[in-house]
């Protein structure tokens, strides 16, 4: 139809649904006004008055029929008819209370189970980057045989960006982990955590400053000229009051002036999904923050620290970008066979980069949603079966509407309409219990002063996909009832309220039984995966944590960084070492240490290239890598990982003496299986490296806060051979270790007054959210979901089964009316239900396994099949359904067989 | 008695379209203007004529105002509109067409 004439019609239909009540009296009118002219006719022709009001009647061919004639001419009797099925619905739900907020209840259980779970999914793999068209934004990553996923270094970037014809722009940005901050000079620099990105970062991505400007290409131009940085919006506002004179005013960043020239916007809260990023400085910048000596940002081939990021052309497909950059990558390879040796190159979606293998958190959503799913499935068969039962009840109430002449697709309609409405509650509902969980989620902050955040949140994509949710459940657990119910035979549903004829009865029961088998099944395999994840997580929580029993109770930590006051490495070591000398004669302290990142810490480990002496190593490999620490002689006691064999480290470990190491046993027995690797050496870097003895073999700890413990090689390296500016100090007392703050302020303060103490908190924070509450969340997210799904189960399957037996009333007295005895009747009721759970329990034992196998390949890697909860559960399951049979059963076979004769 | 010819299906909207592009009526005169104007041989049922309005009216063709009458009662009044112009235009030629060709296969000589 033309456009011209919608811009006509529109408002006319828009007219007819919001006046509807004008529309009517003026159709009143009219009609009123051309009978009394037609009466009028007739009187003057010498009718009497009423002779002429019938003949104008007539002539007219009755008035309600031209009326309803009139209101179809309107076209919105589809929703005319709708609003009077919604109204006609809330009635006769109104009728029903009881039975209607059960339906309600258990669908916002269903979908509020969804809502946490999808929040958890979105925020993690679906929610787009926030900037314009972010469909075209895909990440190029450089590959290798280890990392599918591996950083560009900063010439690769510049090549990429000058010799791919793909993109209307190539960006890149490192992660800036701690920078000292400070808003005015003189202040006591604060740490903060920044981006660095290529001068082009905000133009490509589409990104317009809320104030001031992104950044100009030239800036990025020369190193060390242009010292300008952006602000991120969150941060603008902590640290400047969102001041808008901030622009133009200077900053210091590890002691060097900034300019402000923008603040980032709003909608920008940075590309990550944890990581908000404070503030943002051109690369060109890069040497101001470099954290070790022996890389150079600008010259490494392969200090590859980069996520380079393009937009991809208007017409070019992925495939010709990837085809490209392999290439490229190729060229690579061969001009520089050192950096680049068995490296290759991929574009990749934001999707792929989201759901990377070596990722759990979205592994976790999408299992978490998972099972939510099947718990809404379980409330939709229960909502199903309750809705069932109702429209049984109202067989005859249906059959007259049939009788009078409704039509079955409108009757279905109706039906339908109620149990939209139903679920859509449930959906109001569910996002409500969807709040609480959401909110659950958020109670818990990550333990670091970096801008870090959960990404969880109820937002508008979370509510649609509920109600969407919603809406389809309605289908699911309305369409069954409502077609079986409008397919009654008249005589049959207007003789009796609740018709049964042998040929059919068979087929609905099919239906209902069904229902039974698939709550059992369903409800099973719930709880098995449930369960299975619950002790999954409860063996990760308590494994390679024993360690800290005594450091969590007892050690300080505080963060130091001596560059953020303009130290150089000998003023850093003497800062350190005379640190310790003093902190280790304050009363009550049994030891200090210190480390780049104790276990369990939040900062990632360093890596160490390494090549074991005696090893064949294998032909395409340079080196081998392994996560690194390095750590004082203090380290071992003070945090409390003990040395298995051989020794910690000594004071005498220093650059005066040969490089020792201590390594844990899953590195001693990776490189050396069945040997002792006390003596044993490897090379740093290379073959030809510096060779570095080992002197001990560490128990192996929990080093990260992954909620999934994997044996992980690990290298502790004394700090005196390797220094490091950063450093953690680890203060064990015998008190509170709050309590040393004081002392350690003083100090440091004895040292050096101007030495800031980044941060300071005690271990046990970081082993609450490590090992404590965030496996926790999960654990209680699983728990909910498998109890919540086993009560929907246990009741639907209570109400079913009782249901099925009272229909059978009449069938049941006339069996005892001829000679059958009560016991007889219970056999019969009862194994019929055992039947059906019994097979359900069968089908959910299958999926329970296949579930658990699944899970176990993906997360675990640990246990086989949990024997367990089939034991447990079976047994509820087949307790539950004899009780739901017996009850009524029991009612069913004393009752007078006279009295269930005449039963509807 | 004669049998007045069944009004050609279909023509109704283009005769009411067609009466109201001359001066905006209520139903009433509508009717009354039917019969004159044809002498009484296209009588329209005054059951169908009354949808028949609204459903130009809800196509947009024609639009109504509540106006008094000379003898001082409100009525209400249809007038043409723009798209309510080409549509009796449209009509107009379509029924042109037909009625040529209609008569001239009756005025076939026959042989």
């Amino acid at each position: 139809m033309k456009m011209e004439h919608w811009w006509f019609t529109a408002p006319l239909r828009l007219k007819s649904i919001f006046r509807r009540g004008r529309a009517e009296q003026e159709l009143d009118e009219e009609l009123q006004f051309h009978l009394e002219k037609k009466i009028e006719e007739g009187v003057a022709e010498g009718l009497a008055p009423e002779e002429a009001r019938v003949r104008a009647i007539r002539a007219m061919g009755g008035l309600d029929q031209r009326k309803e004639e009139i209101r179809d001419a309107r076209r919105i009797h589809w929703l005319t008819d709708f609003l009077d099925d919604v109204r006609y619905a809330l009635r006769s739900l109104r009728r029903t209370p009881g039975l209607s907020a059960l339906v309600v209840v258990t669908i916002a259980l269903g979908i509020g189970m969804t809502a946490t779970p999808f929040s958890m999914l979105d925020g993690l793999i679906f929610r787009p980057y926030p900037v314009p068209h972010p469909g075209n934004v895909v990440t190029l990553v450089s590959t290798s045989r280890d990392n599918a996923y591996d950083s560009f270094s900063y010439r690769e970037y510049l090549d990429i960006r000058d010799h791919t014809k793909s993109y209307d722009g190539v960006v890149a940005n490192a992660g800036l982990q701690s920078v000292g901050f400070a808003s005015r000079p003189g202040e006591t620099p604060q740490v903060r955590g920044g981006l660095l990105v290529s001068g082009n970062y905000f133009r490509v991505l589409g990104v317009e400053p809320t104030l001031g400007r992104g950044f100009r290409d030239e800036e990025d131009r020369v190193p060390g000229r242009d010292a300008v940085v952006v602000l991120a919006p969150d941060f603008w506002k902590r640290e400047f009051a969102a001041d808008p004179s901030v622009v133009g005013k200077m900053v210091r960043l590890n002691g060097v002036d900034f300019t402000v020239i923008g603040v980032a916007p709003e909608s920008f809260p940075g590309m990550f999904i944890f990581m908000r990023p404070d503030f943002y400085v051109p690369f060109a910048m890069a040497g101001k923050f470099s954290t070790d000596p022996r890389k150079n940002f600008f010259v490494d081939r392969d200090d590859r620290e980069l996520t380079v990021r393009g937009r991809l052309r208007a017409g070019t497909s992925l495939r010709e970008a990837r085809s490209e950059l392999a290439v490229l990558a190729r060229s690579f390879e061969r001009e520089y066979p050192k950096a680049s040796r068995e490296r290759g190159a991929a574009v990749r979606t934001q999707f792929e980069m989201r759901t990377q293998d070596s990722d759990v958190n979205w592994k976790f959503g999408v299992i978490f949603t998972v099972l939510a799913l099947a718990v809404l499935l379980v409330a939709c068969t229960n909502a199903a079966g309750l809705l069932l039962s109702r429209a049984r009840t109202r067989t005859r109430e249906i059959a007259v509407r049939l009788a009078i002449g409704a039509g079955r697709f409108r009757l279905v309609r109706l039906l339908l309409t109620e149990s939209l409405v139903l679920a859509l509650l449930g959906g109001l509902g569910g996002i409500a219990v969807g709040y609480a969980g959401i909110a659950a989620l958020d109670t818990f902050t990550i333990p670091t002063e970096l801008p870090m955040k959960v990404p969880f949140h109820m937002d508008l994509r979370v509510m649609i996909a509920s109600l969407v949710l919603a809406a389809l459940s309605a289908i699911f657990c309305g369409l069954a009832p409502a077609l079986q119910s409008t397919r009654t035979d008249l005589w049959k549903g207007l003789k009796s309220a609740d018709g049964e004829e042998p040929g059919r009865a068979r087929k609905r029961l099919w239906g209902r039984n069904a229902l039974v088998v698939a709550q059992v099944a369903m409800s099973l395999m719930l709880l098995a995966a449930s369960f299975l994840m619950f002790r999954g997580f409860r063996h990760s929580i308590g494994e390679g944590v024993d360690f800290a029993r005594d450091a969590k109770d007892h050690v300080l930590m505080v963060r130091f960084d001596p560059r953020l006051v303009q130290y150089d490495t000998a003023r850093t070591e003497l800062f350190y070492k005379r640190l310790s000398e003093r902190l280790r004669e304050v009363p009550d302290v049994r030891g200090t240490a210190y480390t780049q990142n104790p276990p369990l810490g939040l900062d990632d480990f360093d890596r160490l290239a390494f090549v074991p002496e005696g090893f064949q190593m294998p032909r395409d490999r340079e080196n081998f890598a392994s996560m690194m620490d390095t750590v004082d002689d203090g380290f071992f006691e003070t945090m409390g990982v003990p040395i298995l064999r051989g020794r910690g480290f000594r004071t005498s470990d220093d650059t005066n003496s040969p490089r020792v190491a201590v390594v844990n046993e899953f590195f001693a027995s990776h490189y050396w299986p069945n040997q002792n690797a006390i003596g044993k050496r490897f090379r740093l870097d290379r073959s030809d490296g510096a060779p570095v003895e080992i002197v001990g073999i560490a128990k192996a700890v929990k080093y990260r806060d992954s909620p999934v413990g994997k044996s992980i090689d690990f290298v502790y390296l004394p700090v005196a051979q390797h220094p490091s500016a950063r450093l953690v100090l680890l203060v064990n007392a015998a008190r509170d270790p709050l309590q040393m703050l004081e002392p350690v302020k003083e100090a440091v303060r004895a040292l050096d007054p101007n030495m800031p103490l980044l941060e300071t908190r005690t271990y046990g924070d970081l082993y609450r959210y490590s090992v404590v509450e965030g496996p926790g969340v999960a654990v209680k997210l699983v728990g909910t979901l498998g109890v919540v799904g086993l009560i929907l189960a246990i009741a639907g399957l209570y109400g079913l089964v009782a249901y099925n037996v009272a229909r059978r009333t009449r069938e049941i007295g006339i069996r005892i009316a001829i000679g059958a005895k009560p016991v007889d009747v219970l056999r019969l009721v009862m194994s019929k239900g055992l039947l059906l759970v019994g097979i359900g329990a069968a089908i959910g034992l299958v999926m329970g396994i296949a579930v658990e196998r699944l899970m176990n390949a993906m997360l675990f890697n640990a246990g086989g099949v949990d024997h367990l909860v089939y034991l447990v559960v079976v047994p509820a399951m087949v307790l539950v359904t004899m009780l739901a049979a017996y009850a009524p059963a029991r009612k069913a076979a004393h009752i007078a067989p006279t009295l269930a004769l005449r039963c509807e | 008695m004669s049998k007045p010819a069944d009004l050609v299906q279909g023509t109704l909207d283009l005769l009411l379209l067609k009466l109201l592009a001359v001066e905006p009526l209520h139903g009433w005169a509508i009717s009354l203007r039917l019969r004159a104007v044809s002498g009484d041989v296209l009588q329209v049922s005054e059951g169908s004529l009354y949808p028949a309005l609204h459903k130009l009216e809800q196509e947009g063709w024609i639009k109504a105002e509540w106006k008094t009458t000379e003898n001082n009662r409100r009525a209400k009044f249809y007038a043409l509109t723009r798209l309510g112009r080409k549509q009796l235009d449209l009509e107009a030629s379509n029924w042109q067409r037909l009625s040529t060709a209609i008569s001239r296969v009756v005025q076939l000589s026959e042989a």
